[in-house]
């Protein structure tokens, strides 16, 4: 009971990386109704001002912002150094920021892939370590990492998303043993892909009916995170397809799978870019 | 008997196709002003010229929001008033409240808002909102905003009115449509008795146009391609809600929910007016903003 008292008179915080994205964003809303007070950061400024503005509004909870270039060593200690001027202290962090190229390896530029593994590993190695330092300590602090589906398997065409993504799952389960017994939980999170954006959309129907059945919405997703995190729970699968998909993929030898999926995902992707090819090339329809 | 109404103007949201841009070519047949909002430039163009070729001599302008982000309807109203004072005009004669839209999967919008509520509910409630004292400057005003028989066997769930945690579209869907609804009686309760501004809630009808073809997977296609071709014209379905527009001996009928032009009886669920005060503060609170209605404007 103390903790609630506590949590009233002192201000205790929920961190969220890539807070204007697709499910960033759903993981705002979702806490912001729960009534906790955050700390939401992004690339750009504008859409989390938004977001605040309208969390404040409808949920009377205190929302912070900070603009972050997560793949920047020194803009992320600029950022820590606003967080530790500010006085914030935190009793979860959820790192979401993460991104993909998708295309074949080799024919990324060398930029791209160093983005990813920029952002997806050192930016979220990074805000763990040192939102571990501003945690609250009267309070179980929640670690929640977004990693993937993609993470239990080679993904031919996202290769070096999917190893990141890897990366964070084994890392997570690796750090959750490490800080057991220390008020710290960690929880991984391992989605399907998530119709968040048109172009997720066009990536889930591309991929035909397995898109279809693989989708969870996001808001489903960040709900049942919370709620897994909040239990202690280490990993998250959300979806029943995406379960049975995961454990046959145990079953199966690795290269065998990076076979099947290479051959689905080749096919997508070309699909996508033919439409894609279509759509540039064909004039525009007057009302359409 | 249809009036004249050479001197109203009246705003139409999603006026570039379906039932918004028929009634607006409805109006523009009777003299009105019509001031269209969209969301594409480009079709906004197009339908400017499609109204004008109607009516040469009728004053057609169009105006583009995203009606999806609060402070492009916040925007939009001031946009209004402006467009209103260069033409030399201090009132509205009416709003149509028929922008909608259908999605199948939890979109939040950039104010973390699903997209439906926002779009289909939020939107004209804001609209409407931030539109009133132009309303009330006018002898006699109206509010129609287009709901839907989907409305029936909705209801909303206060632990969770957008779904966020179990979205289902369609049902996301009938919720706002009955939000419509409350809305509307709520906004009649707010207004005086006899006030000269009157909402309405219109039942469309099925009617043939692609709300639900837009970002849809096939099968939901498929299902209403077969679903619309029974369906009503745009324009047939707007002549009823040009009457709840214009109608001049409706002002004080007791129904507050029509289709085609006759009242009928909304669900037991969009009829309760605990259920509509609970709506008009959630959205208050959702949109940061608190109506007050001058009830001694001109009437």
């Amino acid at each position: 009971m103390t903790q609630f008292a506590d949590r009233a008179t002192r201000p205790s915080y929920v961190a969220i990386s890539g807070a204007a994205g697709g499910l960033g964003k759903a993981f705002a809303v979702e806490c912001a109704s729960r009534g906790w007070d955050l700390f939401l950061t992004d690339l750009s400024a504008a859409p989390l001002e938004q977001l605040a503005v309208s969390l404040r509004n409808a949920y009377s909870v205190k929302v912070a912002v900070q603009a972050c270039d997560l793949t920047d060593a020194a803009a992320r200690a600029n950022l820590f150094e606003q967080i530790r001027a500010s006085g914030l202290h935190f009793w979860a962090l959820i790192n979401v920021a993460g991104l993909d190229y998708e295309g074949l390896f080799y024919q990324q530029t060398s930029r791209q892939i160093q983005t990813i593994i920029r952002l997806n590993i050192e930016g979220t190695l990074d805000m763990t370590h040192s939102l571990l330092e501003y945690r609250d300590p009267l309070q179980v602090f929640r670690i929640i990492n977004v990693s993937s589906l993609a993470a239990f398997y080679p993904m031919p065409v996202k290769a070096t998303y999917a190893a990141s993504k890897r990366f964070l799952l084994d890392f997570s389960r690796a750090l959750s043993q490490e800080l057991r017994g220390l008020g710290v939980t960690v929880t991984v999170l391992c989605p399907a892909g998530m119709p968040t954006t048109s172009a997720c959309i066009q990536s889930i129907q591309a991929q035909g009916w397995m898109g279809q059945i693989t989708t969870c919405d996001v808001g489903r997703v960040a709900n049942q995170t919370l709620n897994a995190a909040l239990a202690g729970r280490g990993l998250v699968i959300p979806g029943l397809v995406n379960q049975l998909l995961q454990t046959l993929g145990g079953l199966v030898p690795a290269p065998l799978v990076a076979a099947l999926i290479g051959r689905r995902w080749k096919s997508a992707h070309q699909k996508r870019a033919l439409a894609q090819h279509l759509v540039e090339s064909w004039p525009a329809v007057p009302g359409a | 008997m249809e009036t004249d109404l050479s001197e109203k103007t009246f705003v139409v949201t999603g006026a570039t196709s379906g039932i918004g841009l028929a009634a607006a070519a409805a109006l523009v047949r009777r003299g009105a002003a019509v001031i269209g909002v969209g969301r594409s430039p480009e079709r906004c163009r197009l339908a400017t010229r499609q109204l004008s070729a109607l009516q040469p001599s009728a004053r057609v302008d169009y105006l583009t929001a995203d009606l999806s982000v609060q402070g492009e309807v916040r925007n939009l109203a001031v946009q209004i008033q402006t467009l209103l004072a260069v033409q030399g005009k201090t009132a509205l004669d009416g709003l149509l409240n028929n922008a909608g839209t259908y999605v199948h999967w939890l979109t939040l919008t950039p104010d973390g808002v699903e997209l439906q509520w926002a779009v289909n509910h939020l939107a004209p409630f804001l609209l409407s909102c931030l539109l009133l004292p132009l309303l009330q400057s006018a002898p006699t005003a109206r509010i129609v905003t287009v709901s839907s028989a989907s409305h029936y066997g909705s209801r909303i769930n206060w632990s969770d009115p957008q779904l966020r945690r179990c979205y289902n579209g369609l049902r996301a869907y009938g919720n706002t449509k009955l939000a419509n609804v409350l809305f509307t009686q709520a906004l009649n309760r707010r207004l005086a008795p006899a006030a000269a501004v009157r909402a309405f809630a219109a039942d469309p009808g099925l009617v043939k146009t692609d709300i639900a073809l837009k970002g849809t997977p096939p099968l939901v296609n498929w299902i209403w391609k077969i679903r619309r071709s029974g369906g009503l014209s745009p324009a047939a379905s707007a002549a009823g809600i040009v009457f709840l527009l214009t109608e001049p001996g409706i002002q004080n009928a007791p129904a507050d929910y029509w289709k085609h032009g006759q009242p009928r009886q909304p669900s037991r669920a969009a009829s309760d007016p605990a259920a509509g005060d609970r709506l008009w503060a959630l959205s208050e609170r959702m949109c940061g903003f608190q109506l007050e209605v001058n009830h001694d404007s001109v009437r």
